[in-house]
């Protein structure tokens, strides 16, 4: 394995902050050989400046996706720990519904989510999944569900829906998984029905995110911890802006936004915590 | 690492023995079935890892339908099949199916413990990290409880400062009251 010098560590560091807003500290210099090894030896480079180099003159970027795609982690689950999902089905969902269904009963429900983080997929086909057993009339509704991640790699994943066991197995009920999947040898791929109801595209958080409207319900679990304070502060004051008024953020169970966004109370259901803005 | 529990399922008595020997004998716990539901009644029965089964065997449970029986017992159970070489082409559609591996007939036993032994490396390293998986969510629900009592336990002291710098920025009050109102505020937060 390639190893990093020293000297390195900083220009390394600050070139996948300033691609990715992912901070990662200088001390853990393994995690950049890990990550970075490979693609290094596979365009051939004999340092990791020499890689620097070749990602900076690469006018097609394809050398940065691939570190953006080695750096982030797509630990992910369905249904990954139970409470949020529950929280949505039994709490948030019902009162967002009763919330936006209009009184005239020609009109469709408008409901807008998102899945800030949302790696392979799999939290947005959760609540997809929620969504098809919780509302019997959904064409009475207009429920866009998208998911974005900075990620390309990730994304087409997502895009494509297709998992093996060991990414299905944890989490996913077989009721559900009979149900919504078609097993293709040893991967199991998500039904069109499912597939139809979302929509995923590349986003870094750490630009702006106005263009893609208000959102009813935001899901930003497990991001925010890869980024240091002050960029943590920025995301949430943005998802504050990107939030209906009476709409609900879910962040990750072992997160929190003392100290980083005032503008969130937290409340709790059950045993599980939600957030909305102070008003 | 614990050694493999395999299943054998063969209609050809002979095979079936051969197989049976050379497994015991190289330290694996062996079970042997001459069709499709023996081995069906055994894997309902007993805990199996691998399953090594023929592909063509008279009746209507084949190889073919085995695999799909002991997937739908246990999605984790490797299965092998034994082929004759014409029928290739078969163990492919069965790998696409699921199937870990397959054999071609007569059967090379080297090769045979080499997959063996690949199949017990995988499904170490598949328990290791389900293990460290479910540490892991031991770790992750006890943090998270402490994480959200503290999140409420804050957001409740921020509501109480807020109310406090509220009471004593009221100019309608004189200073005193305004202390002593702000004292008893806080005083309500020590219980």
């Amino acid at each position: 394995m390639l190893k990093i010098l020293p000297s390195e560590l900083k220009l390394i560091a600050q070139y996948i902050y300033d691609i990715s807003g992912i901070f990662l500290d200088e001390s853990k210099s393994y995690l950049f050989e890990t990550r970075l090894s490979s693609i290094a030896e596979g365009l051939g480079c004999t340092t990791y400046q020499d890689l620097y180099n070749k990602a900076k003159r690469d006018p097609k970027k394809a050398i940065e996706r691939q570190i953006i795609d080695a750096i982030s982690t797509n630990e992910t689950l369905f249904f990954r720990d139970k409470g949020p999902f529950e929280l949505l089905q039994h709490k948030i969902l019902p009162e967002v519904i009763d919330k936006r269904t209009p009184s005239s009963p020609i009109l469709k429900t408008n409901i807008k989510i998102w899945s800030a983080a949302a790696s392979t997929g799999q939290e947005l086909y959760s609540i997809a999944i929620i969504i098809k057993e919780l509302i019997p009339d959904l064409a009475r509704y207009n429920i866009s569900l998208l998911g974005t991640d900075i990620s390309d790699t990730a994304i087409s994943q997502a895009s494509y829906g297709k998992y093996n066991k060991f990414e299905i197995e944890r989490g996913l009920p077989q009721k559900q998984l009979q149900r919504y999947f078609t097993l293709f040898g040893d991967s199991w791929k998500i039904k069109d029905e499912i597939r139809a109801m979302v929509n995923f595209k590349k986003l870094n958080l750490m630009l702006p995110f106005t263009a893609l409207g208000k959102f009813d319900i935001i899901f930003c679990r497990n991001v925010a911890i890869y980024f240091t304070l002050p960029d943590r502060k920025k995301l949430f004051n943005k998802i504050a802006d990107s939030l209906a008024d009476d709409g609900f953020l879910v962040i990750g169970s072992t997160e929190s936004l003392t100290g980083v966004c005032s503008r969130f109370v937290p409340k709790k259901h059950l045993k599980s915590l939600f957030y909305q803005k102070k008003l | 690492m614990k050694n493999l529990t395999i299943l054998v399922v063969d209609d050809d008595p002979v095979i079936r023995r051969l197989l049976q020997q050379r497994l015991l004998k190289a330290n694996y716990e062996v079970f042997v079935a001459p069709d499709g539901y023996k081995a069906e009644v055994i894997l309902l029965d007993k805990h199996v890892d691998v399953v090594l089964t023929d592909l063509m065997m008279p009746g209507d449970i084949g190889g073919i339908e085995v695999l799909e029986i002991a997937k739908k017992i246990n999605s984790d159970i490797d299965v092998i099949l034994i082929t004759a070489h014409s029928s290739v082409d078969t163990a492919v559609e069965a790998m696409k199916k699921g199937a870990s591996d397959y054999l071609e007939k007569p059967i090379n036993f080297d090769e045979l413990f080499l997959r063996l032994d690949k199949i017990a490396n995988v499904q170490t390293i598949f328990r290791s990290a389900q293990d460290l998986q479910n540490a892991m969510d031991v770790t992750e629900h006890a943090a998270s409880e402490t994480i959200q009592a503290l999140e409420m336990k804050s957001a409740e002291l921020q509501g109480k400062l807020d109310e406090v710098e509220n009471i004593l920025r009221n100019t309608r009050y004189s200073e005193e009251t305004r202390i002593i109102q702000a004292l008893d505020t806080i005083a309500d937060l020590k219980d």
